[in-house]
């Protein structure tokens, strides 16, 4: 099976800080995966690299054979790899049904028409389609600013996917959230990846999360890949019980 | 355009000391409001622009300092420390509302306070054009540089500036102060966390880019005329120097600075109409070749 | 609201403009309804910057002057018909805010601001200074040929008035549908959060440099208009202080309703005649006015009902 996403000896550095050092990875058709490690072990700046926002020193980011890296943010967003962010990046005076009806308008290239009005009822169609499969049907009518901060950062989500991506990079989806919305939001995420049927890799902090719903996980530490595997072969990879328990481990055997 | 008259003026040393030193009282007061506007720009995040009507405020202390003590010495602290005071005191009241706030309020606020202070200056010393004189001490013989003449209050004034170019300079790059102020431009809660009171480090900063602005209002008082709304073409010239040497950089200030004043001096010489649109194919240069400015961090 | 539904409402608002100027015959009624009329096309037309791609251009009036003077210099060749010249000038008003444009979207918030301010001083000092072919301080010497063209009259001042109103409600009519199109919603895209809108595939830059152009060219219209009424342009029409004022208007109208600016035209009109009426300071007061919309009301008349009636809309309880 050819890989979707293949990256292959990636390098960026800031000044003297290597952030992303040599990373290679592929990420298979239709496949959920899930980037872990400690904080500042490069894992935004890796998503970075892959949407364009930053131009990588070194190596390639291949979308279905098609070198990406270093084009413009918008190419790719129009190649197929789509993004939510950490904090959720959403159209504040925007009602829910009219951001992603915009969005769907910017996915058909329709946003330049200046003799047609806003909404094109095909667009508003498709927009209540991803509402609904993002489960935001019931917010319809809300002004983005007045969501709650799970809806918000579902918003984000949904927004990401009136492009129908290929590739779906989700950046912390349960960053401040309790743990009942944590796994609502984790339930709904796994149900848009089987229903769409896209590559979904997203950066988690929550291993109860990682472990349960990733099928395959990669470990970065200090910009550079420490583990890739299933769940079952990470929990038993050496290099992370010692990156992750290491000292601790010994402590509490000394 | 008479660019005979040009390279005229480039063949004889005399003319080009005469263009050269007036191209650089020109820079130097551009220059120090400049420096005002990228300082309170680089710590503050705001661009100040009512800040030529501080240059004006500052011209108005000094004339009537001056009337009243018939000294120059008092007349430039009138105009720097008056002007720094109402600065401090514009900052905690109006500008410090404005923090974070969007682009159209900072604006308006500033905006604002240029329609109350020249109509203010108008109500107090009248709409005329009013001139300072030459003040006694400076009325000595020009010195003779190279066969140019040199007005001995050009060379003051030039003098002035680039002292408090330097320390400008020192203040920030070698004082326990200038940490903070470093500190508190690229974070301020992390320094407000280390127990420093950044809200008086932000006053004091805007405090300090008004007193600059009133102390070249002060120097500007013997050789220009001063009127309401004198500040406003200061203030668009000092922004151009600022695209142009970048914003939040003080010696890229100082570079520009000059460069305009060149331009202006030698353009009266040999492009009188189009000094302006020299300027402007300058400013338009460095913008399409390098976004952040000649001395910039880029990213901006 | 429907296209055809505003289409009616304007063409019965201009009836009604129309005819109040018309039956009252004062010239000082019409006078002040012409005034109302460009000044609100002018303030319109930065609003789409402004309030719909969150640019605020403190250089509008630069359109403003650059159409009334190309116009009025075209027209004083006496070699072509006004709708000829109209269409020239805003022909070359594209190229200039193209071009001009190219460089101020470069830079954004404050420092797109201030360059707008500064192309404009750029275009004052051009007028000021050429005074071989733009008359310096005293404008364009000599006033502005107004001939007859498909049976109108423009030296007929009752029938420059019937037009101006005209073209101002058309042009407020295609302003609107600009907004209101796909494009229009592209524009609050930006305006509400580029860097998402960049990564959804809106071409960010190229929308900004179209919304530059297009206030452009409604600014110059309101400009040719104000040079017909005056049968003249003056430096000031070019100086940075009408900027000011055309801010002021949509600040004191609303930045976020289609017809906020219009009202602020309005209520500044009457507000700067009051103040010049009550006292001989007029900076001094309407400085202050201007504090108290900004730090106290912290935004415009209609901005404060749209606000209410937004907090209204439905917000849901927790996701079920």
């Amino acid at each position: 099976m050819t890989a979707r996403l293949t990256i292959d000896g990636l390098i960026r550095r800031f000044g003297g800080v290597v952030a992303t050092d040599n990373v290679s990875m592929d990420f298979a058709p239709g496949s959920l995966s899930a980037i872990i490690g400690p904080n500042g072990a490069g894992k935004t700046t890796f998503f970075n690299l892959i949407t364009g926002k930053l131009k990588p020193d070194a190596g390639t980011i291949k979308l279905d054979g098609v070198d990406i890296g270093g084009r413009p943010e918008a190419d790719i967003v129009r190649m197929g790899i789509g993004r939510a962010f950490q904090v959720a990046s959403i159209f504040p005076r925007f009602t829910v049904e009219e951001s992603l009806t915009a969005a769907v308008l910017s996915h058909r290239r329709q946003t330049g028409s200046m003799f047609q009005r806003f909404p094109l009822p095909a667009a508003t169609a498709r927009a209540k389609e991803i509402m609904d499969l993002a489960g935001l049907s019931h917010a319809a009518a809300t002004p983005s600013r007045f969501l709650s901060h799970g809806d918000q950062k579902l918003l984000d989500i949904a927004l990401a996917l009136a492009l129908e991506p290929k590739v779906l990079l989700l950046d912390e989806p349960t960053a401040g959230m309790g743990p009942d919305e944590r796994w609502k939001m984790i339930e709904r995420v796994q149900l848009l990846w089987r229903q769409v049927g896209m590559t979904l890799v997203f950066i988690e902090h929550d291993m109860d999360i990682v472990f349960k719903i990733a099928q395959s996980i990669r470990v970065l530490r200090y910009g550079s890949v420490l583990a890739e595997g299933t769940a079952e072969e990470i929990r038993t990879n050496q290099a992370v019980i010692d990156a992750y328990l290491g000292t601790s481990l010994e402590e509490a055997l000394a | 355009m008479n660019f005979d008259a040009l390279i005229d003026c480039f063949s004889a040393s005399a003319c080009v000391v005469t263009q050269i030193s007036s191209g650089l009282i020109i820079g130097m007061l551009i220059f120090m409001v400049a420096s005002g506007v990228t300082l309170i720009f680089g710590v503050l995040g705001v661009v100040n622009f009512a800040h030529g009507a501080l240059y004006m405020l500052g011209a108005y202390f000094a004339l009537t300092a001056y009337w009243v003590t018939d000294s120059f010495t008092v007349a430039v602290l009138a105009g720097a420390i008056g002007t720094g005071l109402f600065g401090v005191v514009f900052e905690r009241l109006f500008i410090s509302r404005v923090y974070g706030a969007d682009v159209l309020s900072q604006l308006l606020v500033c905006y604002a306070f240029v329609l109350i202070l020249d109509d203010a200056v108008k109500a107090i010393w009248g709409g005329d054009f009013l001139s300072m004189g030459m003040p006694e001490a400076f009325a000595l013989p020009p010195l003779m540089i190279a066969g140019g003449f040199v007005p001995p209050f050009y060379a003051f004034l030039t003098a002035f500036a680039v002292a408090s170019a330097i320390a400008l300079a020192a203040l920030l790059g070698l004082t326990r102060f200038g940490k903070i102020v470093r500190a508190a431009a690229v974070n301020r809660q992390m320094v407000g966390v280390l127990g420093i009171n950044t809200s008086l480090v932000y006053a004091l900063i805007f405090g300090l880019g008004a007193a600059l602005a009133g102390a070249a209002g002060a120097l500007a008082a013997p050789v220009r005329s001063a009127t309401p709304g004198m500040g406003f073409d200061i203030l668009i010239e000092s922004f151009i120097v600022t695209v142009i040497g970048g914003m939040g950089s003080i010696a890229g200030a100082f570079v520009g600075a000059i460069l305009i004043g060149m331009i202006r001096a030698f353009g009266t010489v040999g492009f009188p109409l189009a000094t302006e649109g020299v300027t402007f194919a300058m400013m338009a240069v460095v913008l399409l070749v390098k976004p952040a400015g000649l001395f910039g961090k880029a990213g901006r | 609201m429907t296209a055809r539904l505003e289409l009616i409402l304007g063409a019965v608002f201009a009836a009604v403009l129309i005819a109040i100027g018309l039956s009252l015959g004062d010239k000082a009624v019409i006078d002040v309804l012409m005034r109302l009329s460009i000044f609100s096309l002018l303030a319109l037309s930065l609003n789409i910057l402004v309030g719909y791609t969150g640019l605020v251009s403190f250089g509008h009036a630069m359109f403003f002057g650059f159409g009334a003077y190309v116009f009025g210099l075209l027209m004083q060749t006496n070699a072509i018909s006004i709708p000829a010249a109209a269409a020239v000038t805003l022909l070359a008003t594209c190229v200039w805010g193209a071009v001009s444009g190219a460089l101020c979207i470069r830079l954004t918030e404050i420092y797109f601001s201030f360059l707008t301010l500064a192309f404009q001083m750029l275009l004052y000092s051009v007028i000021a200074g050429w005074v071989s072919l733009t008359g310096g301080d005293q404008g364009l010497m000599g006033g502005i040929p107004r001939p007859p063209f498909l049976g109108i009259d423009l030296a007929q001042p009752r029938q420059l008035f019937v037009l101006t109103v005209i073209v101002s409600v058309l042009s407020a009519l295609a302003i609107r549908q600009i907004v209101q199109s796909p494009f229009g919603y592209a524009l609050r895209m930006i305006r509400d959060n580029a860097e998402r809108a960049r990564f959804l595939g809106v071409p960010v830059q190229r929308y900004k440099l179209q919304a530059f152009v297009l206030s452009g060219i409604f600014g110059s219209l309101a400009g040719i208009l104000m040079s017909l009424y005056v049968s003249g342009a003056y430096p000031n029409f070019a100086f940075w202080t009408l900027s000011g004022d055309a801010i002021i208007m949509i600040v004191l109208g609303g930045i976020t309703v289609f017809l906020g600016p219009v009202l602020g035209a309005v209520l500044f009109q009457f507000l700067n005649d009051y103040i010049n009426r009550i006292t001989e300071h007029h900076g001094m007061v309407m400085g202050v006015v201007l504090l108290v919309i900004v730090l106290g009301l912290r935004k415009g008349v209609l901005d404060v009902l749209d606000e209410w009636r937004q907090s209204r809309k439905p917000r849901p309880e927790a996701a079920p």
